[in-house]
């Protein structure tokens, strides 16, 4: 097993010197919580990995979430990304490639060859972390495994054009309002709030036949922000039903339903009203109803990475369940690319990923790992 | 006294400044590649130059991030903020530091205590990572799985066992001290009870079924646990025509009990002459295949009855189950041949974890907490894995069983923070840090302070208590502080504040505003610490009478404290030396306290911001 402690060299070098000086049994494609938790992870075994991220940040979709705490932390998990980002930070070990896209593998032995690409995109968003260096050009990297943990792609909305999304001013997705949020407030002067569930998820005619898991807990924590933020607003929940996330949950629960109306029916229809956007929807004796919003938050779902059929057929994976990823020999999965997970289970399952990663490279007979410039 | 040398690492929020002048206004030397005693470095360790690293082996050394403390602003600003930050780390770094007082190597054994899938999995990396595992089962059959367990991919596991396991068929967990890297735990097996020692301990009880309540008043022999209609073929065997099943109605279900009960209910539909009808409160449907179970069991033709709240009302002693349909507005009535109960999986809580003088409550030591995940509790070393945690059987609990000994791996391999060093002539045996340390460190062994060699994570909480400033981690001594911060208030322009910055929530807060340029006031002094915890009213009053016109302390929110308690200590010595000044007659508004995440830097700026616009408004 390799356990040659590389370490990250200053920042006079050449990058060709920072990656050769690198070692990679395991190779992790995507730099999200799952990403960079399966780097800590492995660093803590002792082994060696090299991240590789397409975007100009690590840190994955949950880098730009609020937090949701009141007083109390409401344990969404959302700060967790910065805890990995500082923990990746005093691990010397570890390196991070972003602006790179895999786009080859093929195998060697029991590992891979896999070819990547500078990917061109949008500038950092925050200045680069010192883990963190743009590929310059063309790389092929051996290793011994890899680990897929290239995220979920959120529903796009205005895939259910009846809920008016980019179309009735004043409804917006919960990743937005997670944004809008995290930047420290409320768009205008938003009293009356509605949150619209299961977008994108439990949805036969969409052909999703699952539950997205996450988008209760998050959108309902964030309509408690939203009204300990603007007291005196009011918040209506449409859902089909509360998932459970245990025993703390279900006593801030308990206190929600006591603060927010809770209707039991998805809107079919959000369209612009005299004041805001005016959603109808089934009443209690089944009959539509009208009723007008400030804001109308959609809690779009989540769905497979976009990258997933083309990342099957690189490295030879049978698609799993709904579309998501599945792995194979060598090949382990983290995070949300294997179906819909939260923060905490997508770090936990990055462990596992970890664990696996290394008995594949002691019984499969990894390869020595090295890097050519092709 | 060491006189301390400036070694000027250049990093990305350094430039334009001059290290000459800057070391002399800090009372350093400027390095010259000469002989070192002491150092004051810009960037931290991971980010130095190998061949500095080399130079300063051995010798005390600041490790300053000086880039995250300085933020944007003019040169001669700049200047002045990195003057008063180098003041403070070559106050420090010029006490040298304390020689570790002894550094007992953590025992590397692991007990694994339990079966199923959680201990096997735990007992199965730990010896793939070298460590000499005793596997403690409560039967004979390594291979024997959980409750809601897959037995075959339990025994698939079991088949390959590697090296290094030593199995205690028939042993039972009686009693546990310690803490990370000196665990004493006593093995009760069928040869008398053992006491071993361990530097790690995973306990993992298989878990076992346990049925939701029946709603009171319901005919007794009508209802029983989920478990007691497999096989499903038994439904028509007893003649049972109407089924009902109650999910979530006693008490709340999980979505994998949910799930099974779904599972259930369609095998038990596809039974000729058996109609069932599943009552539940919520759907939960967020299991693997949930939503798909849901639908599936709906159009083999399971009747779906949402209950309210006090629903199902029972009517004909307890034989028929009345409740509301929302729609129809109208009472519906079942009276099921057989109730069944939805169950979960479950194991009771060890009784020697009740024990208050050795281990926190419960609700201390296994909080529901963003940060204890992965099988972690707040006793480094300790690891409450699967069914006790209430882990959903299958994939959850391999990777909480993998987090888990990664981390113990990394504790034991040199992960935790250096012992804290007692001065066993100045104790006075108080046992205050015994009492309060959140990760159990320091035990009192014949009659002097021990800490426990891989288990301290340096929030310096024992530091802040001690009354005889005997136990501080190293660095993080009352005394070291103190000297660092004097130099720095001496340095830094008035009004002078100190930001008392936890290293969790407050300080990559800070960094990150630092790094996009956001201005700091000119006397805005930072002291980075591990943990809000270290915050004490010591140290408060001393900076105060040091001529700091305002103290800020900013930890985490409640609950998020990886030290469970950290924040609040702080919160409390703050609101504590608020009440000192207003005792004196001065404004108890020069000091307050914060409660951020690390994502909230705005939070942080404005509660900055606030605290010297106050400052302003009392001079
Ligand atoms: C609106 C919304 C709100 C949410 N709120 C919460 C919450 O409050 N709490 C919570 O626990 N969870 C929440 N979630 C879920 C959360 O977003 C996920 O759990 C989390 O982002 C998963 O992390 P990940 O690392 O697996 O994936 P991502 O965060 O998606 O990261 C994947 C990374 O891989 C990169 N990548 C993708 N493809 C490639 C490729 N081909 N090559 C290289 N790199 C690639 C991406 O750029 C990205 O950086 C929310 C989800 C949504 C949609
Ligand atoms: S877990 Fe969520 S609510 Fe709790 S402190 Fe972190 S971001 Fe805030
Ligand atoms: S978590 Fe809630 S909102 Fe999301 S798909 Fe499931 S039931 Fe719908
Ligand atoms: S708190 Fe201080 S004085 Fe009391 S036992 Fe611990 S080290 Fe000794
Ligand atoms: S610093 Fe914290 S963890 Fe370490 S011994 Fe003191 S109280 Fe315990």
């Amino acid at each position: 097993m390799h356990n040659r402690g590389p370490r990250r060299v200053g920042g006079c070098l050449e990058e060709i010197i920072f990656l050769s000086a690198l070692d990679k049994p395991v190779l992790i494609i995507g730099g999200g919580v799952a990403g960079l938790a399966a780097a800590l992870e492995l660093d803590r075994r002792g082994l060696a990995s090299l991240v590789v991220e397409k975007g100009p940040n690590l840190g994955g979709q949950a880098r730009g979430f609020c937090c949701k705490a009141l007083e109390v932390c409401a344990r969404c998990g959302a700060c967790r990304v910065g805890d990995l980002l500082q923990q990746a930070a005093q691990r010397p070990a570890l390196g991070a490639l972003t602006q790179a896209l895999a786009v080859a593998a093929q195998r060697q032995g029991a590992g891979w060859e896999v070819t990547l690409i500078p990917q061109e995109g949008p500038k950092p968003t925050s200045p680069a972390l010192a883990l963190e260096r743009p590929l310059g050009e063309r790389l092929l990297v051996q290793t011994g495994a890899v680990i897929l943990a290239v995220g979920h792609q959120v529903f796009d909305a205005r895939k259910k054009s009846r809920l008016g999304y980019g179309r009735v001013p004043g409804v917006m997705t919960a990743g937005e309002l997670e944004e809008t949020l995290a930047k420290g407030g409320l768009p205008g002067q938003a009293r009356r709030l509605a949150f619209v569930q299961c977008v994108g998820s439990r949805d036969q005619a969409l052909g999703r036949l699952y539950c997205s898991r996450v988008c209760c807990g998050f959108a309902l924590r964030l309509a408690r922000l939203a009204r300990y933020l603007e007291p005196g607003s009011e918040v209506t929940f449409f859902h089909m039903d509360v998932q459970d996330y245990g025993q703390a949950w279900r006593a801030e629960l308990a206190e929600m339903r006591a603060g927010m109306r809770f209707i039991r029916a998805i809107p079919g229809e959000v369209r612009p009203g005299a004041g805001g956007p005016l959603a109808v929807f089934a009443g209690p004796d089944g009959q539509p109803q009208e009723e007008e919003f400030d804001l109308v938050v959609l809690a779009t779902g989540l769905e497979p990475p976009v990258a997933a059929p083309a990342l099957s057929e690189m490295f030879g994976l049978t698609p799993g369940a709904e579309g998501f990823l599945t792995g194979g020999q060598g090949v382990l999965v983290a995070g949300s690319a294997g179906g819909p997970r939260s923060i905490a289970e997508s770090i936990e399952s990055a462990a596992q990923a970890a664990a696996s990663a290394a008995e594949h490279l002691v019984s499969g007979q990894a390869p020595s790992p090295e890097v050519a410039h092709a | 006294m060491p006189r301390p040398t400036l070694c000027w690492v250049a990093a990305p929020g350094l430039e334009g400044l001059e290290p000459p002048a800057l070391a002399m206004a800090a009372g350093l030397d400027l390095d010259q590649g000469g002989a070192l005693e002491a150092a004051v470095v810009t960037v931290p360790e991971v980010q130095a130059p190998d061949k500095l690293r080399a130079r300063l082996l051995g010798r005390p050394v600041q490790w300053l991030d000086l880039a995250a403390e300085l933020g944007g602003g003019g040169e001669g600003h700049r200047g002045q903020r990195a003057a008063a930050a180098l003041s403070r780390a070559a106050g420090r770094a010029s006490l040298g530091t304390l020689p570790p007082l002894y550094s007992p190597q953590p025992n590397q054994r692991v007990l694994v205590a339990g079966q199923g899938l959680a201990a096997l999995a735990a007992a199965r990396q730990a010896a793939l990572l070298g460590h000499p595992v005793l596997w403690a089962l409560s039967g004979d059959d390594p291979a024997a799985a959980g409750a809601g367990e897959d037995a075959s991919q339990v025994a698939g596991l079991a088949a390959g066992l590697p090296e290094g396991i030593e199995l205690a068929p028939q042993t039972e967990l009686t009693n546990l001290t310690g803490a990370g890297g000196s665990f004493t735990a006593w093995l009760k097996g069928p040869q008398g009870t053992a006491r071993q020692r361990f530097g790690a301990v995973a306990l993992a009880p298989g878990g076992a079924y346990r049925a939701e309540p029946a709603p009171p008043g319901l005919a007794p022999d009508l209802s029983r646990p989920l478990s007691a209609c497999q096989p499903a073929s038994l439904a028509s065997a007893q003649g049972w025509r109407q089924v009902a099943i109650l999910a979530g109605v006693g008490q709340p279900a999980t979505a994998q009990g949910f799930a099974r009960a779904l599972a259930t209910a369609y095998a038990l539909q596809a039974q000729p002459g058996v109609q069932v009808t599943l009552l539940f409160r919520e759907a939960l449907v967020a299991a693997p295949q949930g939503e798909r179970l849901y639908r599936q069991a709906r159009q083999a033709g399971v009747l779906m009855a949402r209950l309210g709240d006090g629903e199902p009302r029972l009517a004909d002693q307890g034989r028929t189950l009345v409740w509301q349909d929302q729609v129809l507005a109208e009472d519906l009535e079942l009276a099921p041949d057989v109730v069944f109960l939805c169950e979960e999986t479950g194991a009771p809580w060890p009784g020697f974890l009740d024990n208050n003088l050795l281990w926190p409550a419960r609700s201390r030591l296994l909080p529901e907490h963003a940060r204890l995940d992965g099988g972690r509790t707040a006793r480094a070393g300790f690891y409450v894995l699967g069914a006790l945690r209430g882990t959903p059987a299958g994939e959850d609990r391999l990777a909480e069983a993998a987090a888990a000994v990664h981390d113990l791996h990394d504790l034991l391999g040199g992960g935790a923070a250096p012992l804290p060093a007692v001065r066993t002539l100045t104790c006075a045996r108080c046992l205050t840090c015994v009492r309060v340390c959140p990760h159990g460190v320091p035990e009192h062994v014949e009659d002097h302070i021990q800490p426990a060699p891989a288990a301290c994570l340096a929030c310096g909480i024992c530091a802040a208590e001690c009354p005889a400033h005997a136990i501080a981690p190293p660095g993080w001594s009352t005394a070291e502080l103190m000297e660092g911060l004097a130099c720095g208030l001496a340095a830094a322009p008035a009004p002078a504040m100190v930001l008392m910055a936890c290293g969790q929530s407050a300080m990559p807060a800070f960094a990150e505003l630092s790094r996009s340029g956001h201005v700091w006031p000119a006397g805005l002094l930072v002291l980075p610490l591990k943990c809000a915890g270290r915050v004490g009213l010591e140290l408060i009053l001393r900076v105060l009478s040091l001529g700091a016109e305002g103290v800020l302390v900013a930890g985490c929110h409640e609950g998020m404290c990886r030290s469970v308690t950290g924040n609040l200590r702080a919160r409390l010595a703050t609101g504590q030396a608020a009440g000192t000044l207003s005792d004196l007659g001065l404004g108890p508004e020069a000091v307050s306290f914060l409660h951020m995440a690390n994502n909230q830097p705005q939070a942080l700026a404005k509660a900055v911001e606030a605290m010297y616009a106050r400052l302003g408004a009392v001079e």
